[in-house]
């Protein structure tokens, strides 16, 4: 529909993601206790703040839609459970990746691991609804209301883990108020990371938006025929 | 606020009287849960507590689940739904009727689910049963208000009945967390004010979940 701005979000998302890869693998210093696994961080943390913004943009979206009552929310939602799903996933993965030679196990019931594969079942349950049912105003309402009901379980599942168990590292504040990241240049890095993922987001966001948006306005086109076809049948 | 609360439940606790089908259903299916358990695990040893809880909650979610559902579908059955739509009542209302038999007939099973407990695990019928009562009505309260609003998408999606789990399993999460541990403590014969953190969570899940569903039932019950 737009080209203009899905070209210059595919050339921003491209050299940003360069630039960060750039900076994680040659600028960045290795850290010292953990060594060069330890640089799997710079795609970890920025995965999961594109998977915690994607769910909540579902609920927000979800709440326009029940307000508004304008389809585009609802293909606003469903696009961002998509993605926030992705992301989701990859930050379980590249979690254990770093988890195996830094805690030896691939997984433990740490209470962020815990957190986060719960909102990833969450999310999944999301989309097989999705998947499931048909397109039909009925469903994106239900849709709406679960991802709304997702957003409002996450402080709960966080605080109901957190009392369980944790063992993992607080990275960004430990308790003695100082972040772990002791190099300026680790700092820069992560928050170059930080905005080579946000564009990612926005730019296959933009893309699955500009699909679902497409698909609506085919299955309105599908209607119209349809009725078109019996009004002159009758004729 | 709540006119037509009473009607739509005594409506349906009279039809559970006269058909039984969701109290039979749901008892024998919480008490089959319970078998497959103590057949897994064994009724002794040393965490005999824990695995009891953990029984008494595997039972609770499945078959309250499917006893939530229940309370929707009769609705749906025979279109029921539309003339209660249609009818001066506040969607809110429905469910909070909805939730109340939900309740009522999780609690049934509750009920028959504990006792057998007691039977299967060698347990001590007292204090220790008495003070799992609390814990396990805030539970149900929550999974019922959880149910209650997600009900209505089985019937309405292919595979809407095992959907439903799927949705409301892991929403359920932090209050199956908070009720097992509570359980398993005053079980192994720890007085109520040593889990009282899980109780002010699972007071928490509850407020926050039917207060969810009062305000967002509308939108899930309506019809295109």
């Amino acid at each position: 529909m737009k080209r203009p701005a899905s070209i210059v979000l595919a050339v921003a998302s491209c050299l940003s993601m360069l630039g960060a890869l750039f900076m994680v693998f040659v600028y960045v210093p290795t850290e010292a206790d953990q060594g060069i696994v330890q640089r799997i961080f710079y795609f970890h943390l920025p995965c999961a703040w594109v998977a915690f913004l994607a769910f909540g943009m579902v609920a927000v979206a979800g709440a326009l839609y029940l307000w508004l009552g304008h389809k585009i929310w609802d293909d606003l939602s469903y696009a961002a459970a998509e993605l926030g799903m992705l992301f989701c996933t990859l930050v379980l993965i590249t979690g254990s990746i770093w988890a195996k030679p830094i805690w030896g196990t691939w997984w433990t019931w740490d209470s962020r691991l815990t957190t986060t594969f719960i909102l990833w079942l969450l999310y999944g349950g999301y989309l097989l609804l999705r998947a499931f049912a048909d397109d039909t105003d009925e469903i994106a309402r239900f849709a709406a209301v679960l991802g709304i009901v997702g957003v409002l379980d996450v402080p709960v599942v966080i605080i109901s883990v957190r009392l369980w168990r944790t063992i993992h590292p607080a990275v960004l504040l430990t308790r003695q108020g100082e972040h772990g990241l002791q190099d300026p240049r680790m700092v820069a890095t992560l928050l170059v990371s930080l905005g080579a993922f946000t564009i990612l987001y926005v730019w296959l966001l933009w893309m699955r938006l500009t699909t679902l948006r497409l698909r609506t306005r085919l299955a309105g086109l599908r209607r119209e025929a349809a009725i078109l076809e019996l009004v002159g049948a009758h004729r | 606020m709540l006119e037509g609360f009473g009607p739509i439940l005594r409506k349906d606790l009279r039809l559970e009287l006269r058909s039984g089908e969701s109290t039979v259903a749901l008892v024998s299916l919480s008490v089959l849960i319970l078998v497959v358990m103590v057949l897994a695990f064994g009724p002794g040893g040393a965490r005999r507590a824990e695995i009891a809880a953990g029984a008494l909650w595997i039972a609770l979610i499945f078959a309250g689940t499917l006893g939530a559902a229940q309370a929707l579908l009769a609705e749906r059955e025979s279109g029921c739904i539309r003339g209660l739509l249609l009818s001066p009542v506040e969607p809110a209302t429905i469910y909070a009727a909805k939730l109340t038999v939900s309740m009522i007939f999780m609690a049934e099973a509750g009920f028959a689910v504990l006792i057998m407990l007691v039977l299967f695990f060698n347990l001590e019928f007292g204090g220790g049963l008495l003070r799992l009562v609390p814990i396990f009505a805030l539970g149900m309260l929550g999974l019922a208000a959880l149910c209650t609003l997600l009900a209505t998408v089985s019937g309405r999606v292919r595979a809407g009945a095992m959907l439903l789990p799927v949705l409301v399993v892991p929403l359920f999460t932090p209050a199956l967390i908070a009720g097992s541990k509570a359980s398993a403590a005053v079980l192994a014969g720890q007085p109520l004010g040593a889990v009282t953190t899980w109780l002010k969570l699972l007071f928490a899940f509850d407020v926050l979940f039917v207060t969810a569903g009062y305000l967002l039932f509308e939108h899930v019950i309506l019809e295109d």
